[in-house]
């Protein structure tokens, strides 16, 4: 079956800064802004960009986003001709196969994959941003700009590009140098990290990329500068809508609370549906006493006590006399009666015992950052578990 | 695969529901912000592992087919057996008017009936709600190697008719059909696992007396000239069959009670309805909500109070909506003010009106109504 583009999207990632979050689960499959999972993300952005071939690739800890994935169904990706794809590694006859020991890596084990839908383009995507994009629009960039490379950039600040890969473009438009964390930032747009491929050349590139025992395997340290330095057109897709990584606490917590502002991204757009796999759960209850401010909550949810500025998901109890600020519940996270939560990430099913106190206000100090409870933890009645603080779940509080 | 074939009866139009079932049938009234009613008896069908499953329509089903879809949500779309709709076919007489009851009903899908490959059928009523824990009732059918199994309701349920009353052997000796005054006995949720062939001889002999009630002819039929034997399960959780909008607005306003959540949605048999896709509920600077169930993807700015709101509702700043079901969609403008409101779908109250009903006798608002 001919495409002309399909996804690979790479969701092997450990999230090795989310910490207790990841402990047991790939990034990917981190729940997000409610009812969604951090895949939800590109996976929706496909389906709505009419790409309904998606290879993921998976390594770390997969079992979770594998029976969350399932058939595609929610993203309506479970099509005849096409679908969602987990790709784990594998071997093969004569100890051919390892782990993906890169980005690139991962896909040339994949290549026999690609190969089936002999497609022009291939789309490559990570499992850890948060945004809306049609893919269709960048496609459509790539193709009239006859580019063998297209990456989605961003324009970001200075002070931010000394932290991101930097693409510096040239008069015709194209990009002409490519520099990661660059002390002194010759321009501002960053790479996020989406790039679509001509087939043909990419095959190339990969296949003389995994000869080289020197190379490290990585489209962003291998495979672009060998391809600027043969002189490949790379056209630079200026994307303006909201993203964010969210591989740390910090910026995890920071694009939860940017759930709430319809105005940074709104959710509610029927035409850009973001989907999720459901867990059909009765409506939400608010009981006689609750009060709810400037929140999202959503199916499965009984709250008695105080939510404000908060993200719930789904399952999340909150009960009477409680108080949770600033904080975002994972599923099925319990906060018991005169418990409080701020500036805290709760994670799945982990119970803050009553008269708990997680987290704190921000107080203007060094050390000061985001509490985390992974999943599966409970805190105590009445224990007090600080700022920044990192529990995982089996450790005793 | 179990020796169970599923029929619901979908068709009745129910004209005590009013407006509300203008356009559906009772079995596709939306219920509990999310629901519809006939999830209770496709997830505790589901849920006791009865995939093969009839549901008996006869007209205003477009809501119940657009809600069933391909029935992908009840796990019943099977390459074998599965979900099948059962609009009248074969005899032109049902085309018309209404069944004259359930019997006529079921003869209406007779040829249906005679092919369904299982010994037994659980029939269930699309219109009631409640989570039926079926496998204790076949398990129970099955010790008492009735022919029939009565599903009954124990608590709460006031029956004005069919009623069974119990004899010294604990199997059915009465039926009790129409009463002045106090009722008697267990009442029934209408609800019966069959023999399959003792049920295709009871339609057969109603069809040969031109009968078409269920209990009034088939059961009394049974019972005191075929002298069957009828076991009765009596259902321990919440059950209401819902006629009238009395019945639903005092359902509606039972699921706010936690005991009662409890025993509808239990986590181990969980209630399974359309997917939609929705987004979170968002709840603004000045929203309030107490003893309410929201759906999601509302915007609720304003306050609601021992309320039920479907998803995709607005509720503008300074609203207050005080014991009222919106059902999808509904959009209440800046500082109106609702009580004992009960509005059908994608209904709009435009900023500042009021409308009060009163609890004994809610208003309803139909569909796409602009007030």
């Amino acid at each position: 079956m001919k495409k002309s583009c399909i996804a690979m999207l790479l969701a092997g990632g450990q999230g090795s800064r989310l910490y207790a979050l990841t402990q047991n689960v790939a990034k990917p499959s981190v729940p997000f802004g409610g009812k969604y999972r951090i895949i939800d993300f590109p996976l929706s952005n496909c389906a709505n960009s009419g790409i309904d071939t998606v290879g993921v690739l998976t390594q770390y800890k997969p079992l979770q986003l594998n029976s969350y994935i399932g058939t595609g169904q929610p993203w309506d990706l479970d099509v005849s001709d096409g679908g969602v794809y987990i790709l784990p590694p594998y071997l093969g006859a004569h100890e051919q196969g390892s782990w993906f020991t890169g980005t690139a890596n991962a896909i040339f084990q994949n290549l026999a994959f690609i190969e089936n839908y002999d497609p022009d383009n291939v789309l490559i995507l990570s499992g850890d941003h948060i945004y809306k994009m049609d893919y269709a629009d960048m496609l459509r960039e790539h193709l009239e700009h006859d580019a063998a490379l297209t990456i989605a950039v961003q324009q970001v600040s200075l002070e931010e590009a000394t932290r991101m890969g930097i693409m510096n473009v040239g008069e015709n438009g194209y990009v002409c140098e490519f520099e990661e964390k660059p002390k002194q930032p010759k321009s501002d747009l960053a790479s996020m990290g989406i790039y679509i491929f001509n087939w043909q050349k990419l095959r190339k590139y990969l296949i003389e990329d995994d000869a080289d025992p020197n190379s490290s395997k990585d489209f962003g340290k291998n495979i672009i500068p060998n391809m600027l330095k043969n002189g490949e057109k790379l056209w630079p897709y200026r994307f303006k809508g909201y993203w964010r990584d969210v591989g740390t606490i910090t910026s995890l917590w920071d694009a939860n609370m940017d759930m709430l502002s319809t105005t940074l991204i709104n959710l509610y757009d029927p035409e850009w549906p973001i989907s999720s796999r459901s867990p059909v759960c009765p409506p939400h209850y608010t009981g006689k006493d609750a009060e709810i401010i400037h929140s999202i909550v959503t199916e499965g949810c009984e709250i008695e006590g105080h939510v404000e500025n908060s993200v719930l998901s789904p399952s999340v109890r909150v009960g009477k006399g409680a108080r949770v600020l600033y904080s975002v519940l994972m599923p099925g996270a319990v906060v018991e009666p005169g418990a409080v939560v701020e500036y805290a990430i709760v994670g799945e099913n982990s119970t803050i015992k009553a008269g708990a106190h997680v987290g704190t206000e921000p107080d203007g100090s060094e050390g000061w950052g985001v509490a985390t409870c992974g999943p599966d933890v409970t805190i105590p009645a009445g224990a007090v578990v600080p700022a920044e603080a990192m529990i995982y779940s089996g450790e005793e509080v | 695969m179990r020796d169970y074939h599923g029929i619901i009866f979908a068709y009745h139009d129910e004209p005590a529901l009013r407006d509300l079932t203008a356009n559906r049938t009772a079995a596709s009234l939306p219920f509990c912000s999310r629901y519809r009613l006939i999830d209770f008896a496709l997830s505790s069908l589901r849920n006791a592992g009865i995939l093969d499953v009839g549901v008996i329509m006869q007209r205003d089903y477009q809501s119940l087919l657009d809600h069933i879809g391909s029935s992908k949500a009840w796990d019943m779309s099977r390459k074998n057996g599965g979900l099948r709709m059962l609009p009248p076919f074969g005899l032109p007489q049902y085309h018309t008017g209404n069944y004259n009851g359930t019997i006529e009903a079921l003869n209406a899908v007779s040829t249906y009936i005679r092919r369904i490959p299982q010994k037994h059928v659980v029939l269930l009523l699309g219109n009631m709600a409640a989570n039926i824990d079926l496998d204790a009732v076949i398990r129970q059918h099955e010790k008492a190697g009735t022919d029939v199994t009565a599903i009954c309701a124990g608590q709460g349920l006031e029956s004005r008719h069919s009623n069974y009353l119990l004899g010294e052997d604990g199997l059915v000796q009465y039926i009790d059909l129409f009463r002045t005054g106090e009722a008697k006995g267990i009442p029934s949720l209408e609800g019966y696992v069959f023999n399959k062939d003792k049920l295709l001889e009871l339609m057969d002999v109603c069809q040969t007396r031109n009968l078409f009630r269920f209990h009034q002819d088939a059961m009394t039929y049974f019972l005191y000239e075929a002298h069957g034997k009828m076991d009765v399960y009596v259902h321990p959780g919440y059950a209401r069959i819902i006629r009238t909008v009395d019945e639903y607005y005092a359902a509606s306003k039972d699921v706010l009670r936690p005991e009662v959540r409890r025993e509808l949605f239990p986590a181990d048999r969980p209630v399974r309805t359309k997917i939609h896709e929705d987004v979170s509920t968002y709840y603004g600077e000045q929203a309030k909500s107490r003893n309410s169930l929201v759906g999601d993807n509302c915007i609720i700015e304003g306050e609601v109070e021992d309320c039920i709101i479907f998803s995709g509702c607005h509720i503008g700043a300074g609203a207050k909506l005080k014991g009222c079901i919106l059902m999808r969609d509904c959009v209440v403008g800046e500082n109106a003010k609702l009580e004992y409101i009960i509005s059908d779908k994608q209904a709009v109250f435009s900023p500042g009106s009021v409308l009060i009903g009163s609890p004994n006798l809610p208003t309803v608002v139909p569909k796409d109504g602009r007030i």
